[in-house]
């Protein structure tokens, strides 16, 4: 039996520099495997649907712009993500991707939180389709 | 001077909020003096609807829903989740996703039970084992983020199999990692077991007999702490633990410090499981495929999570969502033995012997049964009862 047996870990701490990081001015790298914000090629696209219907925070909204093309707009809402990456896993094509790098998602307001992802013209032709007041709405699914 | 009648017994009530742990929970306790003389319990703050949720959601979905039932011991719900889909399904994960199952249990268990003692010390007032404690923890929880992308959601598993693999660079950190932490893992048994101060107050406290064990149903490192062999690695194993055995290990004390030394010695079997898993990794996939419907039937899947025996019921009518899914955490079956053995116990030592099971308030908090007071019969109330219920008692407050 002993008094103060942890005294050399607290002497020992004195000369060694203190185990937190003052973070954001000192950041370690994050690692490669990091699930951060998710992104979308439409390249290789099909509209299966099947990394929103697998999404279980419903994050992940794939936008049909024209079917018949296959040309498809994504919207996806950071803010319901819970970066689980089993749409990455769900999608037969390789369309998604988590970036290791983009994981400081913070922002002041909430439209930040929606991203759309989509070929430019694709998206001109949502926006388009959404301000003319008697087009069809945006099919969702 | 007196007047009136002086009361015998005093009762206590602590929480739902109270200071001794972050989660709530109600406890009654009468005492006689400083000495506890009765105690009561009621849980269910921490409600959240889970089970019913998940009945709302495809299969897969669920796996990321039941994995946030606990935030320490995260992928081992998912695991259990997973082998009984994958039951349901006719279905077996290849043997390699099977060794990262259990390696990641295994490391998940090291966090756990290193996390549990910083509480415990924290309990008794022993802040310096609680702040190097969490620092060491850190360790493994740095080897859990560079493994699968997040400390504490891994999200390492999937049905049918796991997401990723091991690498070269992952074994080498997590070997590293391992030889540090059994190095400290050696000093803070020494620190529990020598510290005249901390012995104190685990020795001979909270003694749960290993006949109360048995009685009481107690699973886990609690039950091991009083000599009874509850393990579900070792009574039924699952996973890899069918190639790898586990050396259980046993304390017969059945006090605060019995439980202490079962979880630490337990870090060094995991320790050893870990390095036998990363060296006798087998090869092969990762996952197999999935129907995206299991076949109608039943399924049980038992698995041992950090704080016991974990076990899933999943009823499959082969439709997109599970037709039920019954999760029972192992708080709920040691939650009783809090209240034997705090009767005779030091009011000031209840706290640690509450934090000594290790308990999870919202794992636990499942479903409520409400019996009224005088009433020996309960009910289970439906949505519509419920719902008039809460409205009329919301309207008398106002």
């Amino acid at each position: 039996m002993k008094i103060g047996s942890m005294l050399v870990d607290i002497l020992r701490s004195l000369v060694h520099p203190p185990a937190t990081q003052i973070y954001p001015s000192e950041r370690r790298p994050a690692p490669d495997r990091l699930r951060g914000k998710l992104h979308w090629n439409p390249a290789q696209c099909v509209g299966c649907g099947l990394c929103s219907k697998d999404c279980p925070a419903d994050a992940i909204e794939i936008i049909t712009v024209d079917k018949q093309n296959k040309r498809f707009v994504m919207r996806y809402h950071a803010d319901r993500c819970t970066y689980c990456a089993q749409c990455v896993k769900s999608c037969r094509f390789n369309c998604l991707q988590m970036s290791p790098e983009d994981w400081e998602l913070a922002a002041t307001n909430k439209q930040a939180f929606t991203v759309y992802y989509g070929d430019e013209h694709d998206l001109q032709r949502l926006v388009e389709r959404n301000t003319q007041p008697d087009a069809e709405p945006a099919k969702t699914g | 001077m007196t007047t009136g009648s002086v009361p015998k017994r005093f009762s206590i009530p602590i929480g739902p909020q109270h200071p001794a742990l972050k989660e709530p929970g109600h406890f009654d306790f009468s005492v006689d003096g400083e000495v506890v003389t009765g105690a009561t319990v009621r849980l269910g703050y921490a409600h959240r609807g889970i089970e019913k949720a998940a009945e709302n959601q495809n299969w897969v979905q669920n796996l990321y829903l039941l994995e946030r039932i606990c935030g320490i011991c995260s992928h081992i719900h998912a695991t259990a989740y997973c082998l009984g889909v994958e039951k349901l399904a006719d279905v077996e994960a290849p043997p390699r996703a099977q060794a990262i199952r259990v390696l990641i249990a295994e490391l998940e268990r090291v966090h756990s039970h290193l996390l549990w003692l910083g509480v415990t010390a924290h309990e008794a007032g022993f802040d310096t084992l609680f702040m190097y404690s969490w620092r060491d923890r850190e360790t493994v929880m740095d080897i859990l983020e560079s493994l699968t992308g997040n400390r504490v959601n891994y999200s390492a598993n999937m049905l049918g199999g796991v997401k990723f693999d091991v690498t070269d660079d992952n074994r080498k950190a997590i070997e590293r990692g391992v030889n540090f932490l059994e190095t400290r893992t050696r000093h803070y048994l020494n620190v529990v077991t020598t510290d005249q101060v901390f012995v104190q107050r685990t020795r001979g406290v909270g003694v749960i007999t290993r006949e109360q064990a048995e009685q009481l149903g107690v699973i886990g490192p609690t039950a091991r702490a009083s000599g009874v062999l509850r393990d579900v690695r070792v009574e039924a194993p699952y996973a890899a633990y069918r190639d790898i055995p586990v050396q259980p290990v046993i304390e017969t004390a059945g006090d605060l410090e019995a439980r202490f030394v079962v979880r630490l010695k337990e870090l060094f079997e995991s320790y050893r499981l870990i390095r036998v898993i990363l060296e006798q990794m087998p090869p092969g996939d990762l996952n197999v495929r999935m129907p995206r419907r299991p076949k109608a039937g039943e399924a049980i899947s038992r698995v041992e999570a950090p704080r016991g025996e974990l076990f899933y019921f999943i009823k499959s009518n082969g439709a997109d969502n599970p037709e039920r899914v019954k999760v029972r955490t192992p708080t709920l079956c040691n939650m009783a033995s809090v209240l034997v053995t705090a009767v005779g116990q030091q009011l000031a030592d209840v706290p640690m012997i509450l934090a000594g099971i290790d308990p999870c308030f919202s794992c636990n908090d499942r479903a409520v049964t409400i019996s009224k007071a005088g009433d020996a019969t309960s009910a289970v109330w439906s949505w519509q009862q419920l719902r008039q219920y809460s409205q009329a008692y919301y309207r008398r407050r106002l």
